[in-house]
């Protein structure tokens, strides 16, 4: 069958996406909907880490993943890319970031574009879920913890009491090897007194 | 004195009289009436007797609402009472999804990122983000961007910055955001203008 393969006529988006799309509360119709997503894309896109109510940043995440997938994909000179690029970022500076910022450093990447972390919210106060969407490779400090050099883990806690007894105990070899030459020094002194006398 | 004694007389002629009469009419019955304490009524003061009862004074302007004809099951107030686990829960019950912070020793939930720390990265994300807006302006994206602390720019050759828009922060860098992060972002500028070919399978 000289037929292309379905899965790569589209962007493959390493990231779940909702079967049924969200409606959200737009008085406006569902032009409005696009409006407001296009607003929380637009701010993803310029500030690359964003806080946000959940169900909007999972709905805006993955507008942005296809649009920086397709970008990767078709690059700047495709016209169908372009014009989305164009209805997806208000603010025109971004087009150039997504095409010569964006693309570029995603270019070699096995994973999603972004990342979704849930914001902790105040108690008491507002239930509604927030959420912290960014992208991937940002310049800002990580929002999840280290939890490669934390002292606290047991097993580092473990490792640095080990090094610190053997520590203890070669300092106090080197301790006792000095002590032992002194007391050879002052005994070779004597003995060399001795028969000068 | 004559009068008076006249009088008398005649007066006691008439209650002869009127006994005798009595004693006429009714011979085996009861004493009449003027035996009775009758006089006790005339004695009474008047405007101190108790009202008769009228549930208007106890209303007034108000009305009166209904009242529950059953009784209300024991079932029935239970739910109303504690809700049921299934559908509305009205029970409090501990919270079992709380987890410790390694790093700051704060309580957060499962999931959701630790407070105290988000809190102290955001602070700083909005500050550098502040910068690089203030930086970038309204001119075209076309490099990528690395904030710098003070002091940061001469430790390293110009070249080694080179295809990297530079945004430089006034102030030291804060401990615990590690200085390897400026070290990932950094890549060679592309030497082709070629575009990526699109890949149909």
């Amino acid at each position: 069958m000289n037929q292309a393969d379905v899965s790569k006529l589209v962007s493959q988006l390493r990231i779940k996406v909702n079967p049924r799309l969200r409606k959200f509360r737009n008085p406006g119709g569902p032009e409005e909907r696009l409006n407001k997503l296009r607003k929380t894309v637009t701010a993803l896109i310029k500030h690359e880490r964003i806080e946000l109510n959940y169900p909007r940043a999972d709905e805006a995440r993955m507008y942005a993943e296809r649009l920086i997938s397709d970008a990767i994909r078709y690059g700047d000179c495709h016209k169908t890319t372009m014009e989305m690029a164009d209805y997806w970022l208000t603010e025109k500076q971004l087009v150039h970031k997504l095409f010569k910022v964006l693309a570029p450093r995603y270019q070699n990447y096995n994973v999603s574009f972004s990342r979704l972390y849930k914001a902790p919210r105040p108690y008491p106060g507002d239930k509604n879920l927030k959420a912290v969407l960014e992208l991937r490779g940002n310049p800002f400090p990580s929002v999840t913890p280290d939890t490669q050099s934390n002292r606290n883990l047991i097993h580092n806690v473990l490792l640095d009491e080990a090094k610190k007894e053997y520590r203890q105990k070669k300092y106090e070899e080197i301790a006792s090897k000095i002590e032992m030459e002194a007391e050879k020094m002052k005994t070779t002194d004597a003995a060399t007194k001795e028969t000068s006398v | 004195m004559a009068a008076s004694l006249m009088f008398r007389r005649i007066n006691v002629a008439l209650a002869n009289l009127e006994r005798t009469l009595v004693e006429l009419l009714n011979p085996r019955g009861p004493p009449p009436d003027a035996f009775c304490l009758v006089g006790v009524e005339g004695y009474r003061v008047s405007g101190n007797e108790p009202k008769p009862f009228s549930i208007k004074d106890i209303i007034g302007d108000g009305l009166l609402w209904a009242v529950p004809k059953h009784r209300r099951s024991l079932e029935k107030r239970l739910k109303r009472k504690f809700g049921d686990p299934e559908y509305v829960n009205k029970l409090i019950l501990p919270k079992t999804t709380l987890r410790v912070c390694n790093t700051c020793g704060d309580d957060h939930e499962v999931g959701v990122l630790c407070p105290t720390c988000y809190k102290k990265v955001i602070e700083e994300t909005k500050l550098m983000q502040d910068k690089i807006q203030e930086e970038l302006k309204l001119e075209p994206v076309e490099t990528e961007v690395v904030v710098l602390y003070n002091g940061e720019k001469d430790d390293k050759p110009s070249e080694f910055w080179q295809g990297k828009r530079i945004v430089e922060m006034e102030k030291e860098r804060p401990s615990w955001f590690s200085k390897n992060l400026t070290q990932q972002t950094t890549q060679q500028p592309a030497t082709t203008s070629d575009v990526k070919p699109s890949q149909l399978g």
